[in-house]
């Protein structure tokens, strides 16, 4: 039984949070939404999973990098912390994507909003 | 050709998702915008799929049903895999952009400042005092330091410290504001537009963690568990408010301390022997006799905002007398408890020489036993450092 995946999903996600923090764009720019879209996003690529293993598509390997431990057949506890890092990755690469067309560094967006 | 199907399905859900969004959120002239972003998004990630899920396909973490799928590859990863980021990118940032329509690009955010505050307001220097007693209870008992072992105690160091203190200084608010105390080690105001936000928090980070550990354990666990979060919003939530109900207030007081540990031995399958009730017993009279000294320093400022305790109902020198009782019913009981047990009763040695001056407090003087209350929360400190000692001791007897 290994942890080393879970943890390298948990370093990733701290990393996404880290840049949110950094440049607030996402949970620091709206908590209430970003807790929405996330919770919609994994609950979706979660019905996925689902629907993918009752095909019999998808299946477990035995990698000795995971914990092993299982929510349900052939879902490891890992997936849904996957899936959150996914999301988040998403929404950060979009929001940073948006931040970097509008040409608004975050420093000057930062005062904008002071300032409004 | 199966995987294909399903991924097209969720494709399809998602490009549907994703254009009403679009449509529904965006503001004159920004549609463009959102397509060019999702487009820049979709050729990172498609970049970081085909690297990372070659690398998770190589390590064995997962694999595909070879009679299931195409058979095209990128790396390791089938093409079919690039469907779940695709599917991603095309609805959630609609999603997003319409929850946040209403928002102007310079818009305040009323959060900010939430997470320092919470922190602050959860008293990090006494977050061991609930994380110490499920750790050492759990590992005496399993003598292994597995997964478990690091959620719950990651649990009682951060997230339920959260939710006790960010709770209660929540419904506190109005006692605080006439408290001059509030605001450095002891706790923090907090700031109105917080509450609603700070609750949320609270109920974030504590229902996930508690869901695993009940997921961990048995019918025991989850009655351990149960209590614990009962404890921790009962004390101070409107309504309930045990904090305010005297005596009632230290009983739950002392359980936000000793239900850790119980939930430790619940996950741990401990046996209950009398001398394990015993130990419990007198670290739940300590808890009380702490939470009842604690009250004295607030008699003042609890009667002027109509908050009872047990200390405004039954008077500052009563509850210290008390206070030193329990603590010396509690390093009595620690003599009954098989060895080294009995090493501990020397604990409560300190405590009652720091309350002891106190004897004869009247409600007037009440507020000087801050400085004893000072004190006290280094002495935690000493205390802790002589139970690891009688632990390992123990540890090393059993072994």
């Amino acid at each position: 039984m290994g942890v080393l995946y879970l943890l390298s999903l948990l370093l990733g996600i701290t990393c996404m949070l880290l840049l949110d923090h950094r440049f607030r764009l996402f949970f620091w720019r709206d908590a209430k939404a970003a807790a929405i879209v996330t919770a919609v996003g994994v609950l979706f690529l979660l019905a996925w999973d689902l629907a993918g293993i009752g095909l019999g598509i998808f299946l477990r390997g035995e990698g000795t990098i995971a914990t092993g431990l299982l929510l349900a057949p052939e879902l490891p506890i890992e997936e849904p912390v996957f899936l959150i890092f996914l999301v988040l990755c998403t929404m950060v690469l979009y929001t940073g994507a948006r931040r970097l067309l509008e040409r608004l560094p975050a420093r000057q967006a930062e005062r904008e909003r002071e300032n409004v | 050709m199966t995987y294909l199907w399903l991924a097209l399905a969720f494709i399809a859900a998602a490009v549907v998702a994703g254009l009403a969004f679009a449509r529904l959120g965006a503001r004159h002239g920004e549609t463009a915008k959102h397509w060019k972003a999702v487009g820049i998004a979709f050729a990172a990630l498609a970049v970081l799929t085909a690297v990372f899920d070659s690398v998770m396909i190589g390590m064995e973490l997962f694999h595909y049903d070879p009679s299931h799928i195409l058979g095209l590859k990128v790396g390791l990863a089938p093409l079919e895999d690039f469907a779940y980021p695709l599917a991603g990118v095309v609805a959630l940032p609609g999603l997003w952009m319409w929850l946040t329509r209403r928002r102007g690009a310079g818009a305040k955010s009323n959060l900010k400042g939430l997470v320092p505050q919470a922190v602050l307001a959860s008293r990090p220097v006494s977050w061991i005092n609930t994380a110490y007693p499920f750790a050492a209870a759990m590992l005496l008992t399993t003598r292994e330091i597995d997964w478990v072992l690091i959620v719950g105690t990651f649990y009682f160091l951060i997230p339920y410290n959260l939710a006790m203190y960010g709770i209660n200084d929540v419904f506190d608010y109005e006692s605080d504001l006439k408290n001059p105390r509030k605001g450095g080690i002891e706790g923090a105001l907090l700031q109105p537009h917080l509450h609603r936000p700070m609750l949320w928090l609270a109920v974030i980070t504590n229902v996930p963690f508690l869901l695993v550990l009940a997921f961990a354990g048995g019918p025991t666990t989850w009655l351990a568990v149960g209590v614990s979060a009962f404890a921790v919003a009962a004390y101070s939530v409107a309504g309930l408010r045990f904090k305010e109900r005297p005596v009632l207030d230290s009983l739950t007081s002392s359980t936000h301390f000793v239900s850790p540990a119980v939930v430790g031995l619940a996950l741990a399958g401990a046996d209950v022997t009398p001398g394990l009730l015993i130990l419990l017993a007198a670290f739940f009279l300590w808890g009380m006799a702490a939470h009842a000294f604690g009250a004295v320093q607030d008699i003042e400022p609890d009667r002027q905002a109509g908050i009872g305790s047990i200390a405004t109902v039954i008077g500052a020198r009563r509850t210290v007398r008390l206070a030193v009782v329990l603590w010396l019913v509690a390093g009595l009981a620690m003599l009954a408890t098989p060895w080294p047990g009995p090493l501990a009763a020397i604990i409560a040695v300190p405590y009652i020489a720091n309350c002891a001056p106190y004897w004869n407090v009247t409600d007037t003087t009440a507020a000087r036993t801050n400085v004893a209350w000072r004190r006290f929360i280094w002495l935690n400190y000493g205390s802790g450092f002589l139970v690891t000692l009688i632990f390992i001791l123990q540890w090393s007897l059993t072994s």
